[in-house]
C-alpha cells in the first residue's frame, strides 16, 4: 500500500473545457464559483456514432465570436460556435473521389486565429494534416447557415511527406511555422507562408552496439511562444528529445521516460517545463533543459494519455485519454510547484503531490481544448450584451430591408428546434440571437457593397 | 538463568489466565490482557490458543442457537422475527464509485454498439478461439488446455513452436478467428498468466485506423483441475451457458462483454451446462457446472413432519389427501465440472498484443492501491 498524503483540495477555478471522444460527442465541463468550485459536465453536443470519431480539434477562443473546428472521421471538418455547439460551416476534406477517408485520416488540425482588424471579415483560416502527409490550408467563408459557406479560393495544398505516416503536427504560437512527424518521417519544419520545408531533423546515430531505433514521432510541440527555433517531440521509444533548429540537425537533448510509448507532450508557457504524458497513463513535469523529471502526477488515470493541454492564464492542465476510469483530469500546476517546492529537500523528487479534479466521461476521449474566454465570462457576457444590443439598435434604426430579418431569424429559430434537447442557458440563446441578428446584418451590409 | 525467567512468566501466565477464566464478565477491571501472542514459549501458546478458539466457538454456537430460538417463537407467536443483520464485507462497503454503469445510460449502449465485440455478440460471427502457449509450456499447462477445450466451444489448440505472438495474431486474423487465448506458464505449478487478445480479426474493411480488439491480460492462480475435484462430472458437447456476475463499472463492463465474446450467443439449454464468471472484489472467479432439476417426492409422515404440517396447515388445505401427503418439489442440484480458476485483471491493452507500442486503456498501479474498499471492476 502506498504512502499518500492527503491535501486539501482547494476546488479548480471557474473554467471551461471542451472534450471531444470516439463517438463524435463534445461535452462541456465547467467550473463556476471564484474558489471552490466543482467541475462537471453541462452539456453534451452531437449523437453517439461511430463514423463521427473526432480525430482533431483545434478552438481560437477570442473574446469576440470563437470558433472551434473539429475533424471527424468520415472525413468532414466542421466548424462550431463553442459557445454554444451550433454547427457553422461544415466541409469535405476528402480531395479524391476515390479516396476513403478512413485511409487518409486527419490527424493535426490547427485553426488560425483571426487578427484584430480581419476580425470584421468572415474568413476563418484551417489547416489540416493527414496521415499520409497530405498539408492543407484554406480559408473558409463563415455565415449563420451550413449550407451557404463555401471554401474560398485561397487553398493551398501540398505535401509533407513522400512516404510514411504523419501521427503528429503542430503550429507555433506566432502561426507562421508548423512542425510535422510521424512513423518513418523525421520531425520537420515548415514555413507555413511559403509553404516550403525549412528544416529536418536527422535521425540519431547507432548505438555502439549497431543498434538503430526506425523513427517514429508520436508527439511534438513548440517550446516558447516567441521562439519558433525549440521544439520538443516524443517518440515511439519512450524518448523526449528536444530539437533546436538554430544549432543542429540532431536533437540538442533526450532523456527516456519510463517504458510505453510518449504520447502528449505539451509547453509551459514562459518556463522550460514540459509535460509529457505516455501509454500507460503517467503523466510528469520534466524540465527539458537538463531533462530532469520535476515530479510526476500521480491522479486516478490508468490508461493512455491522449491529450494535454496548458490553460493559457490559469495555472491549470488538462488531460484526457483512453482511461475508462477518470477521463478528463485537471490538475492545478501552481499547486505542483508549490509542493514540490516544499518537498524538494526531504525526498526524491517524483511522486507526490496530487491535486487534481477528475471528471468521469464515460468515453474514450481523443482530445481536450480550454475555453480561455470562461474565466471572466459573467462580466464579459454583461459587457457584450450591451455592445450586441447597441449594433442591434442602430440596424433598427438603419431600417432598410427589414424583410431580411424575419427570414434569418426562422431559420436561426429552426436550427434551435433542432437542437432543442441541448440544455442551453437562457442568456446565451439570447446572445446567439443578437449574434446571429448581427451577422445578418453584416451579410446585408456586404450585400450592399457588392451591389 | 533463561530458564528461570520462563518459568516465572509461564506461572505468571497461569494466574493471570485463571483470572481471566474467572472473572470473564468483569475482565474490563483487569489491567491487561493477555493474548496468546505474547507468551513466547510456544506450547503454552499453542495451547492457550486452542481454549480460546474453543471458547469463542462455543459462544457463537450458542448465540446461533439463542437466535434461532427466539426466531421459531416468534413464527409461532405470529410475529414477524427481527431480521437478521447483514454482516458488513469488504465488498458491501466499498468505495463509491462513479463509473459504475447505469441501466439508462444511452452512451453505453451506443458505446456497446461500436465497441469491437459487438459483430460477435450481435451473431454476426461465430466466435472461434485459438488457444495457445509460452514457449515453454509445463506439465500443467497442456492438462490446463485440454480442458479449457471442452469448456470453450470451438477452441482450437496449437502449437506455440518458436512463432512471435505477432506472427500468430496474424495468422489468426487470416485464419478467421475471433480471439486469442495465450496460457503462459512461467513457473512450474501454479502460477499461469493467460492472455485474451479478443476480436483481433474484424474484417480489415471496417476498421483500418486503429487495430482491433483489446488485449487482456491476467494473472491465473488457484488452478484445480478436472480431476482434482472430487465427484466431478463430465460435461457434454452442448454449447454452454454463460453467467457473468458483478461486472458493474465502465471497466467492468468491457470486461465482462470480452469474455462473453468467447462464447457462442445461442446456449442449448438442453445440455444444462453452465460456465460462471463471477467478480468479486477483482478478482474474477470461473466455475464450470452441470446442473439438474430433480422432482423430489418428500413424504410426510405424522410422526416427523407434525409441526411442518401446522406451520403450513394453511396451504395444504386444499391438498384433501389425508394423513399421508406427497408432496412434489423441484430441487435444482449442481455437479460442478472443472476446471476451477481465479482470474486477475493485469491489464487491458487497446488493439492487439503490442507490448512496446501499445497503449493501455487501463493498466494496475500500485498507487492506486489507496484502500482495500476500491475497486475497479
Amino acid at each position: 500500500m502506498p504512502r499518500t498524503t492527503t491535501v486539501d483540495c482547494p476546488g479548480c477555478p471557474p473554467l471551461r473545457a471542451l472534450t471531444f471522444d470516439a463517438l463524435g460527442l463534445i461535452k462541456v465541463i465547467e467550473a463556476r464559483g471564484e474558489q471552490g468550485g466543482v467541475a462537471k459536465v453541462v452539456e453534451r453536443w452531437g449523437e453517439p456514432e461511430t463514423s463521427k470519431c473526432v480525430l482533431a480539434a483545434s478552438i481560437d477562443d477570442s473574446k469576440h465570436d470563437p470558433l472551434l473546428a473539429v475533424a471527424r472521421k468520415s472525413g468532414l471538418i466542421e466548424v462550431l460556435n463553442p459557445l454554444n455547439g451550433y454547427l457553422r460551416v461544415s466541409i469535405s476534406n476528402v480531395s479524391d473521389a476515390g479516396a476513403r477517408p478512413e485511409d487518409d485520416a486527419v490527424v493535426g488540425l490547427h485553426l488560425f486565429r483571426r487578427q484584430r482588424l480581419e476580425s470584421a471579415s468572415r474568413f476563418c483560416t484551417l489547416l489540416t494534416c493527414t496521415t499520409k502527409g497530405n498539408a492543407s490550408m484554406r480559408s473558409i467563408e463563415i455565415s449563420n447557415l451550413p449550407e451557404e459557406s463555401s471554401s474560398s479560393s485561397s487553398f493551398k495544398s501540398w505535401n509533407v511527406c513522400a512516404s510514411g505516416t504523419i501521427l503528429c503536427s503542430k503550429v507555433d504560437r506566432s502561426e507562421n511555422y508548423a512542425v510535422f512527424g510521424g512513423k518513418g518521417v523525421e520531425v520537420n519544419l515548415w514555413d507555413l507562408d511559403k509553404c516550403t520545408k525549412i528544416w529536418t531533423a536527422k535521425s540519431p546515430p547507432k548505438t555502439s552496439l549497431g543498434i538503430f531505433t526506425p523513427t517514429w514521432f508520436t508527439s511534438a510541440t513548440f517550446l516558447s511562444a516567441d521562439d519558433h527555433r525549440k521544439f520538443v517531440a516524443g517518440t515511439n521509444s519512450h524518448q523526449v528529445r528536444l530539437y533546436d533548429t538554430s544549432a543542429q540537425r540532431r536533437p540538442v537533448m533526450s532523456f527516456d521516460f519510463r517504458e510505453t510509448p510518449i504520447k502528449a507532450v505539451a509547453e509551459e508557457p514562459d518556463s522550460y517545463n514540459i509535460y509529457v504524458g505516455n501509454g500507460s497513463g503517467d503523466l510528469a513535469s520534466v524540465d527539458i533543459r537538463t531533462g530532469k523529471l520535476l515530479g510526476c502526477f500521480a491522479g486516478k488515470c490508468s490508461g493512455s494519455i491522449r491529450s494535454i493541454v496548458r490553460h493559457p492564464t490559469l495555472p491549470v492542465i488538462a488531460s484526457c485519454g483512453e482511461y475508462l476510469d477518470a477521463p478528463l483530469h485537471l490538475d492545478l500546476s501552481g499547486q505542483l510547484f508549490a509542493h514540490l517546492g516544499y518537498k524538494v529537500t526531504a525526498t526524491s523528487l517524483c511522486g507526490l503531490f496530487l491535486n487534481s479534479i477528475v471528471v468521469f466521461l464515460k468515453q474514450h476521449l481523443t482530445e481536450v481544448v480550454f475555453d480561455s474566454t470562461f474565466a471572466d465570462k459573467e462580466v464579459a457576457q454583461a459587457a457584450a450584451d450591451p455592445h450586441i444590443d447597441e449594433t442591434y439598435n442602430m440596424k433598427e434604426i438603419q431600417g432598410d430591408e427589414t424583410e431580411t430579418l424575419p427570414v434569418k431569424r426562422k431559420k436561426a429559430s429552426k436550427e434551435k428546434d433542432n437542437e432543442s434537447k441541448r440544455k442551453s442557458s437562457k442568456e446565451k440563446t439570447e446572445s446567439k440571437k443578437s449574434k446571429s441578428k448581427k451577422k445578418s446584418r453584416r451579410v446585408k451590409v456586404e450585400s450592399d457593397d457588392d451591389a | 538463568m533463561g530458564g528461570k525467567r520462563k518459568k516465572s512468566e509461564s506461572e505468571e501466565l497461569i494466574e493471570g489466565e485463571k483470572d481471566n477464566n474467572k472473572n470473564k464478565e468483569g475482565s474490563n477491571k483487569k489491567k491487561r490482557e493477555i493474548l496468546p501472542s505474547m507468551i513466547k514459549n510456544k506450547e503454552k501458546r499453542s495451547s492457550v490458543h486452542a481454549k480460546l478458539k474453543h471458547e469463542k466457538k462455543l459462544e457463537k454456537r450458542k448465540k446461533l442457537k439463542a437466535r434461532d430460538a427466539a426466531e421459531k417463537l416468534a413464527l409461532e407467536l405470529g410475529e414477524e422475527p427481527a431480521p437478521r443483520m447483514v454482516p458488513r464485507t469488504i465488498e458491501n462497503t466499498r468505495e463509491p464509485d462513479e463509473t459504475v454503469c447505469r441501466p439508462d445510460d444511452d452512451e453505453l449502449f451506443a458505446g456497446n454498439d461500436a465497441d469491437e465485440f459487438s459483430s460477435v455478440l450481435k451473431h454476426d460471427r461465430t466466435p472461434k478461439i485459438l488457444i495457445t502457449t509460452c514457449r515453454f509450456n509445463s506439465t500443467r499447462g497442456p492438462a490446463f488446455i485440454s480442458e479449457l477445450l471442452t469448456v470453450i466451444p470451438n477452441a482450437h489448440y496449437f502449437k506455440r513452436g518458436t512463432y512471435d505472438l505477432k506472427k500468430i495474431v496474424e495468422y489468426a486474423n487470416n485464419k478467421d478467428f475471433t480471439s486469442i487465448i495465450v496460457v503462459h506458464t512461467n513457473r512450474r505449478d501454479p502460477g499461469f498468466y493467460l492472455t485474451i487478445i479478443c476480436g483481433c480479426l474484424s474484417d480489415a474493411l471496417l476498421v483500418i485506423g486503429l487495430p482491433d480488439g483489446p488485449t487482456a491480460h491476467f494473472k491465473l492462480s488457484k488452478l484445480v483441475l478436472r480431476k482434482e475435484i472430487k465427484n466431478h462430472g463430465n460435461p457434454t458437447g452442448h454449447l454452454p451457458e454463460l453467467v457473468l456476475n458483478n461486472f458493474t463499472t465502465r471497466l467492468g463492463h468491457r470486461v465482462g462483454r470480452l469474455i462473453q465474446s468467447l462464447f457462442p450467443q445461442d446456449p442449448e439449454f438442453r445440455g444444462r451446462r453452465v460456465v460462471t464468471f463471477h467478480n468479486q472484489r477483482d478478482f474474477i472467479f470461473f466455475r464450470h457446472h452441470r446442473y439438474i432439476f430433480e422432482t423430489k417426492e418428500s413424504k410426510e409422515s405424522d410422526s416427523k413432519g407434525k409441526k411442518a404440517k401446522e406451520d403450513s396447515k394453511s396451504k395444504k388445505a386444499k391438498d384433501a389427501k389425508g394423513e399421508k401427503i406427497t408432496k412434489e418439489k423441484v430441487i435444482a442440484r449442481l455437479q460442478e465440472c472443472g476446471p476451477r480458476f481465479t482470474l486477475k485483471l493485469i491489464s487491458l491493452q487497446h488493439g492487439t498484443f503490442d507490448t512496446k507500442g501499445g497503449e493501455f486503456e487501463w493498466v494496475h498501479k500500485p498507487e492506486m492501491d489507496t484502500s482495500r474498499r476500491r475497486f475497479f471492476l
